[in-house]
């Protein structure tokens, strides 16, 4: 990579697949600004890890991303501070379950606020900055579950199903300035976001997937990379799938 | 240089960088008719906000986007106040 580290913004990176993703940006030689609102144990460590190994740098931005009138500030302020953004990472994400008829509306109203709404307005922001630029990279984290349905998630398969339509639309219209953006379709992956689903569930899975196994966050963090870097520079508005083949 | 100079300073790079041809602008030239598309006005918003550090268009409470090359240009000055 050259001299000068692009910046790439990941949300949700302070547990999970956004830290994984944080971590592997980070041995990529990328400056890794990894938003949450809180600074875990295990990105305090892998920042202190990034500075020891010389590699790209890792920094903390403290931000609570439901707070959508904040969005504008927080991406003037991180340009400020970092310079150009080349890259974005929409991770951050909850993933609420329970069924549909008795999810209480203010679940339903978080959901698509952090999952959907969330994600586009910080794409809107940082979209401007790669235009004055003339480049980026923009990777959305979907979800197979947005194309193929699954009892207990019907809220959330919408916003994940959102940022699909979202990639498609988008993609064509920054194309031409650019701008590639494209989603990564994870499977079924063991965070903290899906520790409840029960060992049967996560067996049922396992025993579908034509891997029989399931993809880890280090597997969905090497297709963010392989996005993000010149290998995809002709790869816009695609969905990468990352799930063992849980959906072949 | 004024707000109104950087402005069309920059109308005219982004068109030009476009591949388009800018119009004889003046107050009243409707923003779609100036030469630049819809792209190319998010692009100019955007480098102008990096020149003039305002972004008129997030931070007041009027939904729509000027009409005119005038309006335009009065949302930037009034965003300066
Ligand atoms: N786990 C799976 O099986 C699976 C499968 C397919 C797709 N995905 C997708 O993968 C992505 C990451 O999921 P994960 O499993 O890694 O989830 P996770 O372990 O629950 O991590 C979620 C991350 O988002 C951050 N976050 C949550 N609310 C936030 C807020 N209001 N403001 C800022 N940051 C916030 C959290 O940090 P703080 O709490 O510190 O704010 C955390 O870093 C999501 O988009 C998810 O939909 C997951």
């Amino acid at each position: 990579m050259s001299e000068k580290p692009h910046n790439v913004l990941v949300t949700g990176a302070s547990r999970g697949l956004g830290l994984a993703i944080a971590r592997r940006l980070s041995a990529a030689g990328y400056r890794v600004i990894a938003v949450a609102r809180s600074k875990s144990k295990p990105l305090t460590e892998a920042i202190a890890e990034a500075e020891q190994s010389g590699r790209g740098p890792m920094h903390f931005a403290p931000f609570d991303l439901g707070k959508i009138e904040a969005i504008p500030d927080l991406v003037k302020n991180l340009r400020k501070e970092f310079g150009p953004l080349y890259g974005l990472v929409n991770n951050a994400a909850v993933g609420h379950d329970g069924a549909l008829a008795m999810m209480h509306n203010s679940r339903i109203e978080e959901l698509v606020r952090l999952n959907t709404l969330s994600p586009i307005v910080l794409t809107k922001y940082v979209v401007r900055a790669m235009m004055a630029e003339g480049a980026g990279r923009i990777v959305n984290v979907a979800s197979i579950i947005g194309f193929t349905g699954y009892s207990g998630l019907a809220a959330y398969a919408a916003t994940k199903a959102a940022m699909l339509g979202f990639t498609r639309s988008l993609a064509r219209e920054v194309g031409r300035l650019g701008i590639n953006v494209n989603a990564v379709a994870p499977g079924f992956l063991d965070t903290e976001m899906t520790h409840g689903l029960a060992g049967e569930q996560r067996q049922r899975v396992i025993r579908r997937s034509a891997l029989r196994r399931l993809a880890d966050v280090d597997d969905v963090a090497n297709a963010v990379e392989f996005l993000l870097g010149d290998k995809a520079r002709s790869i816009s508005g695609t969905v990468l799938t990352v799930d063992a083949g849980t959906t072949a | 240089m004024s707000i109104k100079l950087t402005i069309m300073d920059e109308m005219a790079r982004v068109a030009r960088e476009h591949g388009k041809t800018l119009a004889p602008l003046n107050d009243d030239v409707a923003l779609l008719d100036s030469g630049l598309d819809s792209l190319g006005l998010a692009v100019l918003v955007a480098r102008l906000e990096d020149r003039l550090g305002l972004d008129p268009f997030t931070t007041s409470d009027d939904v729509q986007f000027p009409v005119t090359v005038g309006d335009f240009v009065k949302a930037y000055e009034h965003g300066g106040h």
